[in-house]
């Protein structure tokens, strides 16, 4: 046994001599720091460039493409994102190069573990990443991005992504859409108490928080009742609201249980007020057995204009898509988000700094970006900082069996009064 | 005697740790391979294999009470997370939002997270000891669902669904094993750790199972009123099945999201409970190579299943193509485990006896 | 008052959809001696194809041509996946028929695509007032759908031949072998009807509601109900989950009367009653004890 114990001492120690130069020479993990090779970047064309003369460059995305409770947005974003970057290399891709989004596209289902696992699995062969969506999978690997300088665009509009470098938000966040949402309900019902009906988590509890806040502003009596995923867990949020009768409840869940929360309480008799944060409708509700509860009582609140609207951006959004048969607001929203990344990407090839630390000072230094009319002119102020920088204005909606995602405008981009006086210190959802 | 590896002398050597000159062999290479490997693999597969020691310690746990006892036990998930929470709180950072001591000395939080899922697992057993059979395995579940409920509304303790919170970050006297520094990265760190973690509570499996103890088991599992008859105190050993089972539980589960660092109440579902049990089922009840093994191939194969897509040309590669790579990375999982649990019973470890027998008796194996 | 006379009927509709689950996995069990958790990918996949009928067939006639054709699947999945199982120990075999579970759900998944679907049913959330009380009309329909079901089966296993088989091979299969009872038929006919009970379940379910991914998640109540009711008896099942369904919806309309709780507790519930009346009977309400012989 002693014998056997000094055999294996020596061989490992030989052997950890013998191959410590191995791992060293085999990977370089330091990330990017040698001159020669920028991750994500080549000077051969894309796998399906228009262009074989262009260099690449490669862009990951990390999204619940199979089995996870936000598949049914996910999907249209990706597609849509595809479609952009396809416009892009179209016109000229992006100086000396072309973008593609089709070879690095991972699935997380929704965990924060698979997320990070396939991260790693693509960090080193990409420059950016075109989409992580969901936060506690992003949490998981937001240390790994900063230190690694790696620009990421989220899939959320959660008010935390103001305070990293490293995320490019797009359109108000749920904090500030609730308090416009708010400002809009007070000046057209004058309700006189208010119920946040929410996931837990900074989805929805950050939209509660920004209920709250501004319930203190405006006089309102406010409680907040969190719920779950699934139409049929929502018993307990259906008899908070039939028991406590507030005159407006502020939605911030998915499409089925809204249709349940809504559709329930109407059936029993409430007559008060719903307004849902963007994810709450999906064009299928409108044929729902909630449909007249829907129509009569629920309103929409969207950090920008939907499918059908006349802009440039949405033009050509609507004719690089023209082959999907049923249009959502997921299609929208992928498109939306791509553009900062996009101007970032313009702005880092043009002073020829097209590393990893190039595109983080390019993003950081855009005080503003051009998405082609879908937002107006002051969006993507990244320059301005957490508070300064945020963008406050919200659009209203309703449901309307006409037009193709089934809601039609009541509001256009406004910011309330709330919103233009908040001052964002610290992600709301930790001051709920 | 050299030549003659199954002629014991004496009582002590018969129930030795390593009682043949072959086990002692594979031991030794197996430690030589497991150290020499942080040299020799890039992070991303170190961070791989770090996981996948981690969850065999689990492994090892839930089949000392599955595989051993004979108990079947679907509440693993739950008893992951009390020591998932235990550590996380005692090492968490008492200025966040979540309940932390900020005592981060692994010699503390490890044990602690050990203890008190122990401890959850004493409490569980008197109403385990009286159920048997598949009303066992379904108040098991049924615990796992109570514990996901707790977890959720707790958000002081665990941050609430879709937020989550720091994992335990393992430092030794104030050397920081999750950090990279001068010698190795984080994860050449985390990997020795797991490994030399997984040797330790490998070899206690072992010698839990040679023991007393472990006979006493073997006899719950195969007959238990016989058992009782003989001598053996039922409730007694039952409860020592679940304690022990769910100190391993709380250690791997301290051990598991030190890895990624984050993690999130709804992680420990039905689902963590069903991947354990197939781990064990796929590697082999009733034996803690096995375990290690199934622990090994489950997780380790999303990582494979992830590559073979690339390789079916006919298979779409976008989302919307039906069908496409996610769907059959996900269907190829279940696939797999289906065909392994029909054609090896006696799962990965029972591949090996064949190999084994195979050449035992080459050049007449027929 | 009537507040919790109204959520009693609530409960009673719920439990009903419950007790259909139920008696799909006990079905199973006293044939095969297995717990399929293969039932939630059958419930699923029985309100898809609803959905995809509605439209040409109209939802009274969609309904029984779903069942049947989820009953077909069940079929399939039994003689593809668990019959090469049998003799193995039950425990594997659940195994399998959660990974079967995993890959049926995948492929209904596919179906429901991204929209959200409807079952296309007449009653909506549409109520009617009875003696003063409230009561959605697709509780009273899932309560006589349940009572019609219920009564069929009892007299398919009282007086057909079938049921007598299924009822001999569940007390003995070896010596219902000797009588010539077909063992095989009666395991396939067992796991059809229980993909049509879970068939029509899950429509119910998605009743007033819609058809997505995690409908499926319902049929896992079904677990504590099996366990409560007693794992091989048919009324313990019904009885159960209607016990389940009234605790969870009375749990809900008072549970704001305790906040330590929680705000969501009446989903916990079925697991909570199923604890406290295992402490008392350890073989659920109506199980056989089962006799240990050395």
């Amino acid at each position: 046994m002693k014998r056997l114990g000094t055999i294996t001492t020596v061989t490992v120690l030989v052997l950890s001599g013998a191959l410590a130069g191995c791992r060293g020479a085999d990977n370089n993990t330091g990330g990017g720091g040698s001159a020669a090779a920028v991750p994500g970047v080549t000077s051969e064309p894309c796998p399906q460039a228009v262009d074989k003369t262009k260099g690449c460059i490669y862009l990951g995305t990390i999204s619940d493409l199979t089995e996870g409770p936000f598949k049914a947005l996910a999907v249209p974003i990706t597609e849509s994102q595809k479609a952009f970057w396809a416009r892009v290399n179209k016109n000229g891709g992006i100086g000396k190069y072309e973008v593609d989004v089709t070879t690095y596209v991972k699935d997380n289902k929704y965990k924060a573990d698979v997320h990070n696992q396939v991260y790693q699995e693509i960090k080193g062969k990409v420059l950016a990443l075109a989409q992580t969506l969901g936060s506690p999978t992003t949490a998981a690997i937001i240390d790994d991005l900063r230190k690694e300088k790696i620009v990421a665009v989220p899939a959320s509009w959660t008010s935390a992504w103001a305070f990293q470098d490293v995320i490019l938000e797009s359109g108000a966040n749920y904090c500030v859409e609730s308090m416009n949402a708010m400002d809009y309900a007070k000046e057209k019902y004058s309700p006189t108490s208010v119920m946040a009906v929410h996931y837990p988590g900074d989805y929805g509890a950050d939209a509660a928080a920004g209920v709250k806040y501004a319930a203190e502003k405006l006089g309102m009596k406010f409680t907040a009742v969190q719920t779950g995923t699934g139409a049929e867990t929502q018993a307990a949020a259906i008899q908070a609201i039939l028991t406590q009768k507030p005159s407006l409840v502020i939605v911030t869940t998915g499409p089925a249980e809204t249709a349940a929360i809504v559709g329930g309480t109407a059936a029993r008799g409430f007559t008060g007020r719903f307004i849902g944060t963007s994810p709450t409708w999906n064009p299928g509700l409108i044929t729902s057995p909630a449909k007249d509860a829907l129509i009569g009582l629920y309103e929409q609140s969207a950090p920008w204009n939907s499918w059908a609207t006349d802009s440039p951006g949405h033009k050509a959004m609507r004719e690089a898509l023209s082959s999907i048969d049923v249009p959502n607001d997921g299609y929208t929203a992928g498109w939306v988000w791509s553009y900062p990344l996009k101007a970032a990407l313009q702005k880092a090839v043009e002073a020829n700094q097209l590393t990893r630390d190039g595109l983080l000072n390019a993003a950081k230094s855009l005080t503003t970006v051009d998405y082609e009319g879908m937002l107006p002119s002051g969006a993507g102020n990244y320059a301005g900082g957490a508070d300064g920088g945020q963008f406050r204005m919200t659009a209203i909606y309703k449901p309307d069996a006409a037009g193709p995602t089934k809601v039609s405008q009541v509001k256009d981009l406004f910011v309330g009064p709330t919103a233009k006086d908040f001052k964002l210190t610290q992600p709301c959802f930790q001051s709920l | 005697m050299r030549g003659r590896p199954l002629l014991y002398t004496s009582y002590a050597s018969d129930m030795g740790l390593f009682n043949t000159g072959a086990k002692k062999a594979a031991f030794a290479v197996l430690m030589a391979l497991g150290l020499t490997t942080p040299f020799l693999l890039a992070d991303v597969e170190l961070q791989l294999l770090a996981l996948a020691c981690a969850t065999a310690i689990g492994a090892i746990g839930l089949n000392l009470v599955t595989g051993y006892a004979g108990q079947v036990s679907l509440g693993h998930a739950f008893f992951i997370a009390v020591g998932a929470y235990t550590a996380a709180a005692i090492s968490g950072d008492p200025e966040s939002r979540t309940l932390g001591f900020g005592i981060d000395n692994m010699l503390i939080w490890l044990p602690a997270a050990g203890i008190a899922a122990g401890l959850a697992g004493v409490i569980v057993a008197p109403l385990a000891t009286r159920l048997r059979g598949l009303y066992l395995a379904i108040v098991t579940l049924g615990l796992v669902f109570v514990g996901e409920y707790i977890l959720t509304e707790w958000d002081a303790l665990t941050g609430g669904p879709g937020i989550g919170r720091q994992a335990a970050s393992p430092a030794l006297f104030g050397y920081h094993l999750d950090e990279t520094d001068v010698f190795m990265t984080r994860d050449q760190k985390l990997y020795l750790l797991m490994f030399t973690l997984l040797v330790v509570f490998g070899l206690a499996g072992r010698n839990l199972a040679r023991s007393r103890v472990g006979r006493a088991f073997s006899a719950i599992r195969d007959r238990d009123i016989a058992a009782g008859v003989i001598g053996v105190n039922l409730p007694r050993y039952k409860t020592i099945a679940f304690a022990v089972s769910s100190f391993f539980a709380g250690i791997a589960g301290a051990l598991i999201y030190t890895i990624s660092g984050r993690f999130d109440p709804g992680q420990f579902g039905l689902l963590l409970s069903v991947q354990f049990i197939a781990m064990i089922l796929i590697g082999g009840a009733g034996t803690i190579t096995g375990a290690v093994l199934g622990a090994f191939f489950l997780t380790l194969l999303p990582r494979f299943t992830r590559e073979l897509p690339g390789l079916v040309p006919f298979i779409g590669g976008q989302a919307t193509d039906t069908p496409n790579v996610f769907q059959l990375e996900t269907v190829l999982y279940g696939v797999l485990i289906i065909i392994f649990l029909i054609f090896e019973p006696r799962g990965l470890f029972g591949i090996w006896v064949r190999i084994r027998n195979y050449w035992k008796a080459w050049p007449f194996s027929y | 008052m009537r507040q919790a006379a109204e959520a009693v009927i609530r409960g009673l509709g719920l439990g009903s959809i419950y007790a259909l689950l139920a008696l799909g996995f006990v079905i199973i069990y006293k044939a095969t001696r297995v717990i399929s958790f293969a039932q939630p990918a059958f419930m699923l996949a029985g309100a898809v194809l609803v959905t995809y009928l509605v439209g040409p067939l109209g939802f009274y006639l969609a309904v029984p041509v779903a069942a049947a054709a989820t009953a077909a699947l069940a079929l399939g999945v039994e003689r593809a996946a668990v019959r090469p199982m049998v003799g193995r120990p039950a425990f594997v075999v659940a195994i399998i028929t959660l990974g079967v579970d995993v890959a049926v759900r995948v492929v209904v998944n596919a179906f429901i695509g991204l929209d959200v679907r409807h079952v296309g049913d007449p009653w909506g959330l549409s109520t009617v007032t009875i003696g003063g009380l409230l009561v959605e009309q697709r509780h009273l329909a899932m309560m006589v759908v349940t009572a019609v079901l219920v009564a069929a089966l009892f007299a398919f296993f009282r007086y057909t031949r079938m049921g007598l088989a299924m009822r001999a091979a569940s007390y003995d299969q070896e010596a219902a072998l000797a009588q010539g009872v077909s063992v095989g038929a009666v395991f396939a006919m067992s796991w059809g009807i229980a993909g049509a009970l879970a068939g029509i379940a899950g429509t119910f379910a998605a009743v007033g509601a819609s058809v997505h991914q995690l409908l499926w998640i319902i049929a896992l109540t079904a677990l504590p109900v099996i366990i409560l009711g007693g794992l091989d008896s048919l009324p313990g099942a019904v009885v159960g989950g209607l016990i389940v369904g009234i605790v969870q919806e009375v749990t809900a309309v008072y549970q704001s009367n305790w906040p330590w709780l929680g705000q969501n507790f009446s989903i916990v519930t079925p697991y909570v009653v199923m604890m406290i009346i295992l402490l008392v009977r350890p073989y659920g309400l109506f199980g056989t004890r089962e006799v240990e012989r050395v």
